[in-house]
């Protein structure tokens, strides 16, 4: 128990993905402009990472290692293809807003990265877990960078005035904004853990 | 080891805090024309942002434990003076101190302070506030003794512009920004510049050269008949030409780099002024050089003397 | 065919909405490999060239066997498929066929064959020019421009930024800002030069 807590929580900590592995970059610069974009992507790639992290981890002993990756992203491409078909469906507007970035779900690095470097080499249960501590940490990260800038960007939290009177700067909302907020939290982080 | 090579070595021997100095003795008349022609309000914006670029450098340095005397370069005072020329004259108190922070910190402490900055501080101070307040950097203000106190486009805008003569242009009677308006006032500064030899003069000829030529080809309706000296008067050309594109942290180091910097600055300018959906381009246009330089660089270097071995 | 629609596709993709300052596709090789101005100028070749070819090679998945057979919806599975199965072909052919070439550039190659900016202009194509039934010719075309320059827009964006990496190498950047956060910042700042572009009209 102790040990699937700890692949589940260092992929929030030392090993999130965005902070410390610089994976997944460009959806989360991409897509970050609101809180709700921001958690709809974290969850959406939480669901495949988990999804594909499963299946492959269960299928590990059959796939010879030789078509491993191509199989990998057939796998990964498929939750990827449901999470399309869903999010149409019921989440039109959220579908919208992210619009070419859910597919490219697909091509997120973490997504293969975790499936190749941890679940086709360790079981089920703890390959579940790690996959769910990853996209925990993306969304995460996903949410923290989406809330600067919609408070900045558009002087809002999740829709909702902050300070009457602010007057947002629209930088934050386009996209020198978010490379300005990732360098910035990047460095912060180097400044706090380099103590 | 030493190491000698056509690198950084400025044609002048006059030290940087004293060309520092200079530049803004150079810059003086056009602050007192943009206080006389729009009124105390711009003094106020000069002021702040004078002050607030040494309060955030002072800030940032304490931050890194260096010394605060690194203030009394002057750089800062000449960044927070030229960020003010490119304001409007009557936006809020809060604008300049952002966009002070935009200029010092993001431009320039972050790379690590003079010398070392890739893009012009002014101007990424100008470009952030450009780009994130929109409204309040377009909002012109009228001279102080026009008539309609309601705020007017300026010569360049894309629509609403009513046409000025070549008087009023360079003297500065319509709407701008603060220290870009009066070009006789600016033009008294870059006299004084080519008596006391601080600024080169390949950048801005090239890049008048280059704004005037393509203003003259494809300003017009049909061909060949644009108003070239229109186009050289009319918003921030002159300021942004004389004092922004021969900054020597961030322009190329030979003549035939300058050369180059100068006509892609042009090029851009002309490109974003008729084209683009902004009605001012020479500030994007010279950020954007900013980032060819180290490219420029490379490919203008000069080889002949003592050809330095690769790597360090 | 309309030249001033393609010319406005082609600026577009290039300055107004690069896929790296304004798309942020591609990332990964412009954090990546963008130390270097040589590294970074062969990447950018290989981009452009795989950008290019998984263009056409979308468009005829697209246009012979999702539409007509309407089984759009496998668009995300089988681009992947086409596109890395195709890049890795023309890896092998490079390497049997041009060792020397392959050396330089083999490599660039490998890296990209799941790359998002890759899928990412195959899938933009797809949304832009082939999810209305048209021309074939001229869908293909404006897919071939696209992909082209987007490549072109990818390659320019990663060299000046090489060039400026070179340069902040002597830089006294601050310890906690050296590697990827200043070049971070170094693209916004770039990403607000490219915001002159906006709005442009021919």
């Amino acid at each position: 128990m102790k040990r699937l807590l700890r692949e589940f929580l260092k992929g929030i900590t030392i090993e999130n993905p965005t902070f410390r592995l610089a994976l997944g970059l460009c959806p989360t610069l991409a897509i970050s402009t609101s809180i709700v974009n921001g958690f709809g992507m974290g969850l959406a790639a939480t669901f495949v990472i988990v999804g594909s992290n499963m299946i492959v981890s269960s299928i590990r002993g059959v796939i010879p290692s030789k078509i491993r990756i191509p199989s990998f992203i057939v796998i990964i491409a498929t939750f990827v293809t449901i999470v399309e078909l869903v999010m149409k469906a019921y989440f039109p507007s959220l579908s919208k807003a992210l619009g070419i970035f859910v597919p490219l779900i697909a091509v997120n690095c973490i997504v293969l990265g975790r499936a190749e470097a941890f679940a086709s080499k360790h079981g089920v249960v703890r390959s579940i877990f790690d996959g769910l501590g990853m996209g925990v940490g993306f969304t995460f990260a996903l949410v923290l960078i989406s809330t600067i800038r919609e408070a900045f960007g558009n002087g809002t939290l999740l829709g909702l005035i902050i300070v009457k009177g602010f007057e947002p700067a629209l930088l934050f909302i386009l996209a020198p904004g978010a490379l300005l907020v990732i360098g910035i939290l990047m460095g912060f982080i180097n400044h706090v853990t380099e103590r | 080891m030493f190491r000698v090579s056509p690198a950084p070595h400025i044609k002048s021997n006059l030290s940087s805090r004293k060309i520092m100095y200079l530049v803004m003795l150079a810059l003086l008349p056009a602050g007192i024309a943009g206080v006389y022609i729009y009124g105390l309000c711009s003094l106020k914006v000069i002021f702040i942002s004078m002050a607030s670029c040494v309060l955030w450098e002072l800030l940032f340095l304490k931050f890194r434990h260096k010394d605060p005397r690194i203030v009394l370069d002057g750089s800062a005072l000449l960044t927070g003076l030229l960020l003010a020329y490119n304001l409007p004259p009557e936006v809020p108190f809060w604008i300049p101190v952002v966009g002070a922070w935009a200029s010092i910190i993001l431009g320039k402490q972050l790379f690590g302070g003079l010398g070392h900055n890739i893009f012009n501080p002014a101007l990424v101070g100008r470009v952030f506030l450009q780009i994130s307040w929109p409204v309040y950097m377009t909002t012109w203000k009228n001279p102080r003794w026009a008539l309609d106190s309601v705020s007017t486009a300026t010569p360049l805008a894309k629509e609403g512009a009513r046409s000025f003569s070549y008087i009023d242009l360079f003297l500065g009677n319509h709407g701008g920004c603060i220290g870009e308006v009066c070009i006789l006032a600016l033009l008294i500064g870059v006299l004084f510049l080519i008596f006391t030899n601080v600024i080169s003069f390949h950048t801005p000829l090239s890049f008048f050269g280059t704004v005037m030529v393509l203003a003259w080809i494809f300003g017009g309706k049909g061909i060949f008949q644009g108003d070239p000296i229109f186009h050289l008067l009319a918003g921030g050309l002159i300021l942004g030409a004389f004092f922004m594109a021969t900054d020597y942290v961030t322009s190329p180091l030979t003549r035939r780099g300058k050369i180059i910097f100068g006509i892609g600055c042009g090029l851009l300018t002309i490109l974003i002024r008729l084209k683009g959906g902004y009605p001012e381009g020479v500030s994007y246009a010279i950020l954007f050089m900013n980032a060819m330089v180290p490219m420029i660089d490379r490919y203008t270097k000069t080889r002949k003397y003592g050809l330095v071995k690769k790597g360090r | 065919m309309d030249l001033n629609r393609l010319l406005m596709v082609a600026i577009s993709v290039i300055f107004i909405n690069n896929f790296i300052l304004s798309k942020f596709l591609g990332l990964c090789p412009f954090i990546g490999v963008s130390k270097k101005t040589e590294p970074a100028f062969y990447m950018g070749l290989a981009v452009t060239f795989v950008m290019t070819a998984s263009s056409i090679i979308t468009w005829a998945v697209y246009s012979f066997l999702l539409r007509p057979f309407h089984i759009e919806y496998l668009r995300t599975l089988s681009f992947i498929l086409v596109i890395a199965s195709s890049v890795q072909l023309i890896e092998m052919f490079i390497q049997k066929f041009n060792p020397a070439l392959y050396k330089v550039f083999g490599i660039y190659l490998a890296l990209i064959t799941t790359n998002c900016a890759v899928f990412g202009v195959a899938v933009l194509n797809s949304e832009m020019f082939l999810k209305v039934a048209d021309n074939l010719t001229r869908s293909l075309v404006f897919c071939v421009v696209q992909g082209f320059c987007a490549g072109v827009g990818f390659t320019m964006v990663l060299l000046l930024m090489s060039g400026i990496r070179e340069r902040l190498e002597l830089c006294n950047v601050p310890r906690s800002m050296k590697g990827m956060p200043i070049a971070f910042i170094v693209a916004s700042l770039m990403s607000m030069a490219f915001m002159g572009f906006m709005g442009f009209r021919f």
